[in-house]
């Protein structure tokens, strides 16, 4: 039921949006969520959306950003770089943002994060883990979540002193971010002295992996990380399973923290014993348990990236009344300075527009398809 | 057809509509009405019953409508076969004479009007302009059916990012070198290729379009893999547009002492790419009256006779497709120097079908056709962003619609007569 | 190693069947009207979505059984895939009968695009799955190491080949099979002598999208996941398998079929997986250049 009720919702939005555009134009801070609400990638525009149509909804009932309500505007890039710097055009030029949350994969922030930085508007990406979104020196684009540096830093310690795993297959999926995630593991594999024993890459979209199985199966390997998103890990944990290679351990990333994995993986059995790094949950914090329990009342889950979206608009919103202008520049010196109280807790930006502290921890799911924070190991 | 007189029979129309109503019940209940959700469902009848009732009152008015004599017309057009090229009177002038300084007027004059949003659709629009006009060449003119015609065009986009990155060459040098470096490309891939039957021709530029694309995503240490590549900004005389200028050059708003506009880069791209397709439709233009561009046609019409006339055929065939190749390789300079960056999901085979798209929907050979149909096809898109997940179906629907109702494009070919010169051979050409 | 290569055998042979029953329907209805039907893959992606939908409904029902499950999966996707095969082939390639060569195939990329995101508009845009139907695995130890294959993917090779079975006896010994392989030699003179074209063109394409709908089933139970996007990459291996095989030949869609799963399994095993789409396209290229018919085709011989 969730889809219809986002579904409605989006229509509304949509309807409001070209109400708003028309009538009282001068009232209101417009903020854009870009990201993919189609395509392949579609669910994780969902959580934008979703994330940050409440933010605003909470912000606009407590009297708005500098006496002005926040309207939204969507943009939809279909994760396709192409589409997103056309968006990222019609955003800044036509919709007249005063800043954007977006996008999702690293291939379209980073292109359109060039529009916004020359049209002088604040970004703030909740899900571009790669390291180049924040590494050309644009000074207004920030993130709400980790690097995959960092990530990779974490995965490759925990394979090492957890799993003590001697034999490591990493995977990747091609693409900017799962490549890059994998890259950055396998760096640190080979720093703590376990170089991997193979490195490859899937192709994103199809579903048969048994080849690079049997390959896994070749080599030996004791440990498989995988770099890239639920539709692959699914049925490439499953396959792993049903050719025998039932004691391998998996490690995956936040590329596939969503419900679907077990979907993908045809059924809660084959996900048993998964790991990912992510962000620790902020579900579980005490921060965001009024707006958890809001969402579940409402009868959605707010999984995966849609509170990193609630917490961006409300970085954004802080920052333009901290800076009591709606000018992107001066919100982007203010978020610099200062901290900002979100859902997701306190947190502050460094000058790169990376966050100080990254809060990577490794989740495994069980045997429900549930993931659960594993304790912070020594 | 007597049948013209006849009542309209309103039972044939409600039994029609039956009959699509059942079939679109079939077709739609399962996957509208079911909606899957992990491993249950929700059922949504409604929105089933909506889609049924719609199809079954479209079908009831269409089987009216083809009872009427207009409606007849129709469906007699669909029964016959018109031939590819239509033929004028000698002295017939052609209502484009108008159109083209309109255009051009209006081409000057836009950039004065427009923000960048607009302004960089209109140059995505002419980019896929420049796209369909070469691949116009391949298919339209030499009836040659290329479906990896991304693949020169990735070469084009490439070339400058490559370039760039380590030879340190500009937007002007790689401008021509790109023409060339696709062109050769479109050599060595059509020299074996063009001596086959037309439709393996297909598959191997699709297969050729998937090679290209999975090098430059897999081959990291050299194209960046998928993280792509940067491009540089074109350059005016050594001038850049920057707000900043690298190297401490000095930014071209500060030489001629404007203020900083982000709009100046784009302009100065619209120009150029404005000028390189007008040289592109000329070259094009005088192309199609030359011997080559004529035997590209007889080709395309009829193989088998033209060999038999002593065409070689794999020559006419390979300067079609070379010449294409290099359309698209300009289309790729100034495809990576709009978007500042290149990547290889911009050149997928989607990306193919939707150039030929273009050259379909705009009459194949027609070249004001093609012009019309690269603006639709790429501002439609835009203007439909309002309707967001319907976009692409409705792209999608008005693809199909526009098949059925003018297979052969927006545009016919057509072509004007010759009147014998004086004293030159007395025959007289009929049309056929 | 030799466990391992038989692996990547039986891999690339289960892969291979399912490109092959999709070929059919590209090679089917090119040989007879002499189409490039993009839209076959997508018609493919109904087929799984209608597969997991029939799944779910019967589980409803509280059916349990194996056997029961998938008779009703298959009967239901057959059909309604059926249907849809029918519908397209009405809509949108009929009306084109008589005009370019072009029109129809600009009409089957607008027709996957409709389809597309039409079951992403209406399923939403979540990866759908099965649950695991078959379980458990065979294994045969061979030397030094093991071949591990499980049910399921017996069960697709067992099906795959009864289909393809049939097919061929449909088309080579019944009356619908003489009316298609006539109206695929001569189109004019089958009409002459009397046969329906038209019609005999709709149960092509009806015939292409029945299988397709058992590639649709067999392949959902087998990776149990699946997307609205999961025609695309698929159809264009299998479009490359008919071409492979040689277009318009029955047994060669099924013979390049496997020659691509094999390829492409036994690249990746011993080379290298992110080259292993350019190894079977650049594979495809150079059995064009040198028999440009195909593997199974017959030579084009234009008529004047």
């Amino acid at each position: 039921m969730s889809q219809t009720f986002y579904r409605k919702g989006f229509l509304a939005l949509a309807v409001a949006t070209a109400l708003g555009a028309s009538s009282f134009v001068q009232a209101d801070l417009k903020i854009g969520v870009a990201g993919p609400m189609t395509g392949a990638n579609a669910a994780f525009g969902e959580q934008y959306m979703k994330g940050a149509q409440a933010a605003a909804d909470e912000i606009n009932a407590k009297g708005g950003v500098n006496g002005e309500k926040i309207v939204l505007v969507a943009g939809d890039d279909a994760c396709e770089p192409k589409q997103a710097v056309a968006v990222a055009n019609r955003l800044a030029d036509q919709d007249k943002v005063a800043a954007v949350v977006g996008h999702f994969c690293s291939s379209s922030t980073i292109p359109a994060s060039e529009v916004y930085d020359e049209a002088g508007i604040i970004a703030i990406t909740p899900g571009s883990t790669n390291p180049q979104v924040t590494e050309r020196g644009l000074s207004a684009m920030f993130r709400m979540c980790g690097r995959d540096d960092q990530q990779g830093i974490v995965a490759g310690d925990y394979i090492v002193d957890v799993l003590k795993g001697k034999k490591v297959a990493v995977l990747h999926d091609k693409d900017t971010y799962g490549q890059g995630l994998a890259d950055a593991t396998k760096a640190q594999l080979t720093k703590r002295g376990v170089a991997p024993v193979l490195y490859e890459g899937l192709t994103r979209g199809e579903k048969d992996f048994s080849a690079v199985v049997t390959k896994i199966r070749s080599v030996g390997a004791d440990v498989v990380y995988f770099g890239g998103l639920h539709p692959e890990a699914g049925p490439l944990v499953r396959q792993l399973r049903e050719q025998g290679l039932t004691d391998v351990k998996f490690m995956s990333d936040d590329g596939i923290v969503t419900d679907e994995l077990v979907t993908t993986a045809g059924g809660a059995k084959y996900v048993d014993g998964v790991l990912m790094t992510f962000g620790a949950d902020p579900r579980m914090l005490p921060d965001s348990k009024a707006v958890v329990d809001a969402f579940r009342a409402k009868g959605t889950e707010p999984e995966g990236y849609t509170l990193y979206s609630y917490a961006s608009i409300q970085a954004l919103a802080a920052a333009f009344t901290g800076a009591k202008s709606n000018k992107g520049a001066d919100a982007a010196a203010w978020l610099k300075a200062n901290p900002v109280q979100t859902v997701m807790g306190k947190k502050e930006w460094d000058k790169k527009g990376d966050l100080k502290v990254s809060d990577y921890v490794v989740y495994q799911w069980d045997k429900d398809g549930k993931y659960h924070q594993l304790e912070k190991q020594k | 057809m007597s049948a013209a007189n006849k009542p309209l029979d309103i039972k044939k129309s409600a039994v029609d509509a039956i009959l699509a109503g059942l079939i679109s019940l079939i077709v739609f209940g399962p996957i509208v009405g079911v909606v899957l959700d992990g491993y249950s469902f929700n059922l949504q009848p409604a929105r089933v019953g909506w889609l049924v009732a719609i199809v079954m009152l479209g079908r009831f008015c269409l089987s009216l409508f083809l009872q009427t004599p207009k409606g007849l017309k129709i469906l007699q057009g669909f029964e016959s076969t018109s031939s590819g090229v239509h033929v004028l009177a000698p002295d017939y002038k052609s209502r484009l004479r108008w159109i083209i300084p309109v255009l051009i007027v209006i081409a000057i004059v836009f950039p004065f009007f427009a923000n960048k949003y607009l302004l960089t659709v209109v140059i995505l629009g002419l980019i896929y302009v420049l796209l369909g006009l070469g691949l116009n060449i391949v298919v339209g003119l030499a009836g040659l059916l290329d479906l990896g015609y991304v693949a020169f065009y990735a070469i084009g986009a490439y070339g400058l990012a490559l370039g760039y990155q380590y030879l340190g060459l500009g937007f002007w040098t790689v401008l021509p070198l790109a023409a060339i470096a696709a062109a050769l490309a479109g050599c060595i891939l059509g020299f074996p290729v063009l001596r086959m039957h037309g439709d393996y021709l297909a598959i191997v530029t699709l297969g050729f379009g998937e090679i290209i694309r999975l090098v430059l995503n897999n081959w990291l240490s050299f194209t960046g893999g998928p993280n792509g590549m940067p491009v540089p900004s074109p350059t005016f005389f050594g001038l850049e547009f920057g707000r900043r200028a690298k190297d401490g050059g000095v930014p071209f708003h500060e030489f001629f002492g404007l203020e900083y506009n982000a709009n100046i880069k784009f302009l100065f791209i619209y120009i150029v790419l404005f000028l390189v397709v007008l040289l592109v439709l000329y070259i094009k233009h005088r192309l199609t009256r030359m011997p080559v561009g004529r035997a590209w046609e007889a080709l395309r019409e009829d193989e088998i006779a033209c060999r038999a006339m002593g065409l070689n055929h794999v020559l006419v065939k390979l300067s079609a497709f070379t010449l294409g190749a290099s359309t698209a390789g300009l289309a790729g300079v100034f495809f990576a120097s709009y978007q500042g960056f290149v990547n290889p999901s911009s050149f997928t085979f989607f990306e193919s079908a939707l150039i030929l798209a273009i050259v379909v929907l705009g009459g194949m050979g027609s070249t004001v056709g093609v012009v019309i149909a690269a603006f639709v096809l790429t501002v439609a898109p835009e203007l439909l962003r309002s309707f967001s997940e319907y976009r692409v179906l409705l792209f999608g629907v008005l693809m199909v619609l526009m098949m059925i109702w003018r297979p052969r494009g927006l545009i016919r070919i057509s072509r004007v007569g010759v009147t014998p010169r004086k004293g030159a051979l007395a025959y007289e050409r009929k049309a056929p | 190693m030799d466990g391992i290569f038989l692996q990547q055998l039986v891999n690339g042979l289960t892969l291979g069947s399912v490109y092959g029953l999709i070929a059919i329907g590209y090679t089917m209805v090119y040989g007879i009207i002499g189409m490039i039907n993009f839209a076959h893959g997508e018609v493919y992606m109904i087929s799984a979505y209608l597969a997991a939908i029939s799944l779910a409904l019967l589980a409803y029902f509280g059916i349990e059984s194996f056997p029961l499950l998938i008779l009703g999966t298959l009967l239901f996707t057959v059909f309604v895939t059926g249907v849809y095969g029918w519908v397209i082939e009405r809509v949108a390639y009929k009306p084109l009968r008589n005009s370019t060569r072009l029109a129809p195939l600009i009409s089957a990329i607008g027709i996957s695009l409709i389809l597309q995101n039409y079951v992403q508009i209406s399923q939403g845009a979540r990866q759908q799955g099965v649950p695991t139907l078959l379980e458990g695995a065979m294994k045969f130890d061979i030397g030094t190491g093991f071949v591990q294959i499980t049910y399921t993917k017996l069960f697709i090779l067992l099906a795959a080949f009864v289909g393809m079975g049939l097919l061929t006896y449909i088309i080579k010994y019944t009356k619908l099979g003489r009316m298609c392989r006539a109206t695929q030699q001569d189109r004019k003179m089958a009409s002459i002598l009397g046969i329906n074209t038209d019609r005999v063109i709709s149960y092509v394409f009806i015939i292409g999208a029945v299988m397709a709908a058992l590639a649709g089933v067999l392949i959902t139970m087998n990776y149990g996941t699946f997307d609205f996007y999961a025609g695309f990459i698929i159809g264009i291996k299998a479009f490359t398998a008919a071409v492979l095989g040689g277009i318009g030949s029955l047994p060669g869609a099924m013979l390049g079929g496997i020659i691509l799963g094999i390829s492409e399994s036994l690249f990746s095993g011993l080379v290298n997986s992110d080259y292993k789409d350019v190894f079977s396209f650049s594979l495809l290229v150079l059995i064009l250049i040198f028999r440009p018919q195909g593997l199974l085709g017959r030579p084009h011989v234009a008529k004047v």
